[in-house]
């Protein structure tokens, strides 16, 4: 177990920078989450985390300690890699216990520690056969003992679960947190699915282009994003973004769009004048409501029932929105809805910069 | 049964060619009929000239005596058994194709290991390593003949220039350097072949495994024992098995370096039968000593493949 601090990391391949000052602080025992859509940094982070790849500037320390000028094998990391990278001619005991072959540990600790892994992981009856005779989970659960039988201070996880079907997904997502709650080890894990990022992280690093463009617990992430990317890439439909203006109220401030009236309650300055600003929306954040009490008026384009909520596509002025709402929704397309939203779970957001508003 | 009924009835009633034709191509006989030219194509042109060359083994055929012609039965075989060039060649074969091709296998996987990384100019380096290959073997075979002479090869000069030698050697006339030398020239000759095999085998193994190997602490050695050498099982003996087929049937450059001497130090199989078929034209023994390379080659190569296991399909998945 060990805390892992990244510091002003920053990589470039000839003129292309991919990694631009990176910095993070990972608590011992924590669960750190690199997300970000392709080619936004985040294998590469791993990479360098790992030692398998270098950097062009900053340092990586684990348990406070420098590793720049370690070799893998010496940073007391253990990975899991998206491919699982099983080596296809050994034994699954011998894959798993490589790691401790090559550090000369003998064959009966060894045989012990293998033993007790595939135990952990369910794969005891695995041992002799050989990873092309494995199903895609029992490779994963191979992978993943290969790692935890080493007993690193770090785990390093890249796309564990891409490889997989869905269900499968959902299953060992749900093994690697009871892993990493019973074994306490520290993890850095790399994915671009968001509901591993909210189920999984302790501390969740929304990555785009080579910048950190938030880093904070799921939570955080997801109900206070700081900006318009990190907003739109978390949550699943997107949150409804609304394009208007914010204007002077007596009771604060009012968001005003066509379709769109909403007073916002103000917590630190009031808003000297009109300013245009992007209100950004959870789905399930919206209701359905009388009409005296509305906020937004639209009109039902789309009805789609999910089985345990409705997800209905609303036109508002030029928008589209969408709304989640209970499985026994009777609207239908053409007919006018009129929804409202508790204002203290907006999001408001700088249409020029994207970046979060806070009023 | 069914269908050829229906095919005689159809035929009975109102005989159409096209119609017949079409009927027996439902039936399970056409896939014979589709096959039978290529096979009568494979008989003429492959089958007939081995078994004949064969039987010539059992003849006696000399150009120089017609009038000995007839059937001799072992009579090859067993002066083949007392013939000491018989010996001799079989010895240098052995030892010619096993140091050749442990040479070829070598440099060719250290050619392909320094090719397979992804650093600029790599692809001009594969396409120059090549070159020897391209090379006939009669054009490789005399411009080493060349670069080795006695009076004038650029080796020599070299060789006594700095200092390795006193004075200039004539490697291929001296029974101690022949059959070293050939096999150098060989090895020259024959290694871009593995290095091009094995490069495609090496770009098959994925980049995943040397990272995961060097997280759990192999070094280079360890990595090339454990996960380059297994995964390129199969492609290297598929590489040896031909090359040493093609190195054990093919006499030319022996032939032009040395023609199989000084006396008969490297004297191999290949160019004996050749040179018994068409120097002495007695092609009856020529023949005996092919039939015995054919059997030679068939038992190396059932016992390499059952050896590698190449034919279980392990490593890959």
């Amino acid at each position: 177990m060990a805390t892992l601090s990244i510091r002003d990391v920053r990589k470039s391949y000839g003129s292309v920078q991919v990694l631009h000052g990176v910095d993070i602080e990972l608590e011992d025992g924590g669960f750190l989450v690199l997300l970000g859509p392709s080619g936004c940094g985040k294998s590469t982070l791993l990479n360098i985390i790992a030692g398998l790849d270098d950097t062009s500037g900053g340092d990586i320390l684990i348990g406070g300690r420098s590793v720049l000028d370690l070799a893998p094998k010496d940073r007391n990391i253990a990975m899991v890699f998206q491919s699982y990278a099983l080596y296809p001619t050994m034994s699954v005991a011998r894959n798993i216990g490589f790691g401790l072959e090559m550090r000369g540990v003998g064959a009966d600790q060894r045989k012990r520690a293998v033993e007790d892994a595939a135990r952990m992981l369910q794969i005891s009856h695995l041992l002799d056969r050989r990873p092309a005779n494995l199903s895609g989970g029992q490779r994963q659960r191979v992978a993943m003992g290969r790692a935890i039988v080493r007993d690193p201070e770090l785990f390093l996880f890249d796309e564990p679960l891409s490889n997989l079907d869905a269900k499968l997904r959902v299953e060992m997502r749900t093994e690697i947190k009871r892993l990493h709650e019973r074994l306490g080890t520290s993890i850095v894990y790399v994915t671009h699915d968001q509901i591993e990022a909210m189920t999984l992280g302790t501390k969740v690093a929304v990555m785009k282009g080579g910048y950190i463009q938030q880093l904070d617990d799921p939570r955080t992430i997801y109900e206070r994003p700081a900006n318009m990317f990190v907003a739109s890439f978390i949550g699943s439909p997107a949150m409804n973004f609304l394009a208007g203006r914010l204007v002077p109220d007596s009771e604060g401030v009012q968001f005003q769009a066509s379709g769109v009236s909403i007073v916002l309650p103000t917590r630190n300055r009031p808003v000297d004048s009109e300013r245009p600003v992007v209100l950004g929306i959870r789905p399930e954040e919206l209701r359905t409501v009388p009409r005296n009490r509305a906020s937004i008026m639209g009109e039902i384009d789309v009805v789609e029932p999910t089985g345990p909520e409705t997800m209905v596509t609303v036109q508002v002025g030029e928008h589209a929105i969408i709304a989640r709402l209970p499985p026994r929704f009777a609207g239908r397309r053409k007919e006018p809805i009129c929804l409202a939203v508790d204002p203290a779970s907006v999001n408001l957001f700088d249409p020029d910069s994207g970046r979060r508003i806070d009023i | 049964m069914l269908s050829h009924r229906r095919f005689m009835t159809t035929a009975s009633s109102r005989y159409l060619p096209l119609r017949a034709l079409g009927e027996l191509s439902e039936t399970r006989y056409w896939m014979y009929l589709l096959l039978l030219p290529s096979l009568a194509l494979i008989l003429l042109v492959i089958a007939y000239p081995t078994l004949y060359g064969m039987a010539i083994s059992f003849r006696e055929m000399r150009l120089t005596r017609p009038g000995l012609d007839g059937w001799v039965g072992f009579k090859h075989y067993v002066a083949m058994w007392s013939d000491p060039v018989f010996w001799i060649a079989l010895k240098n074969t052995v030892v010619w194709v096993a140091a050749a091709v442990a040479l070829e296998l070598s440099l060719g996987l250290l050619a392909a290991t320094a090719l397979n990384r992804d650093l600029p100019g790599t692809k001009i380096f594969a396409v120059l390593i090549l070159l020897p290959y391209f090379l006939p073997n009669v054009v490789a075979g005399h411009m080493w003949a060349l670069l080795l002479d006695p009076r004038l090869g650029v080796i020599n000069d070299l060789l006594v220039r700095i200092g390795v030698l006193q004075s200039y050697k004539a490697w291929f006339a001296d029974p101690n350097t022949a059959l070293a030398a050939t096999i150098l020239v060989e090895a020259w000759h024959g290694f871009p072949f593995f290095a091009l095999l094995l490069l495609a085998g090496l770009k098959g193994i994925p980049e995943d495994l040397y990272k995961a190997a060097a997280v759990d602490g192999a070094g280079l050695a360890a990595q090339l024992r454990l996960i380059t050498l297994p995964m390129l099982k199969t492609v290297i003996a598929a590489a040896v098995i031909l090359r040493v087929i093609g190195l054990v049937n093919s006499p030319d450059l022996l032939l032009i370096l040395t023609g199989g001497g000084p006396g008969d130090a490297t004297q191999v199989l290949s160019l004996y039968a050749f040179q018994t078929a068409y120097k002495e034209f007695n092609f009856g023994y020529a023949s005996a000593l092919s039939v015995v390379m054919f059997v030679t080659l068939m038992i190396f190569a059932a016992g390499y493949i059952r050896i590698s296991r190449i034919t279980k399909g392990q490593g890959d998945d």
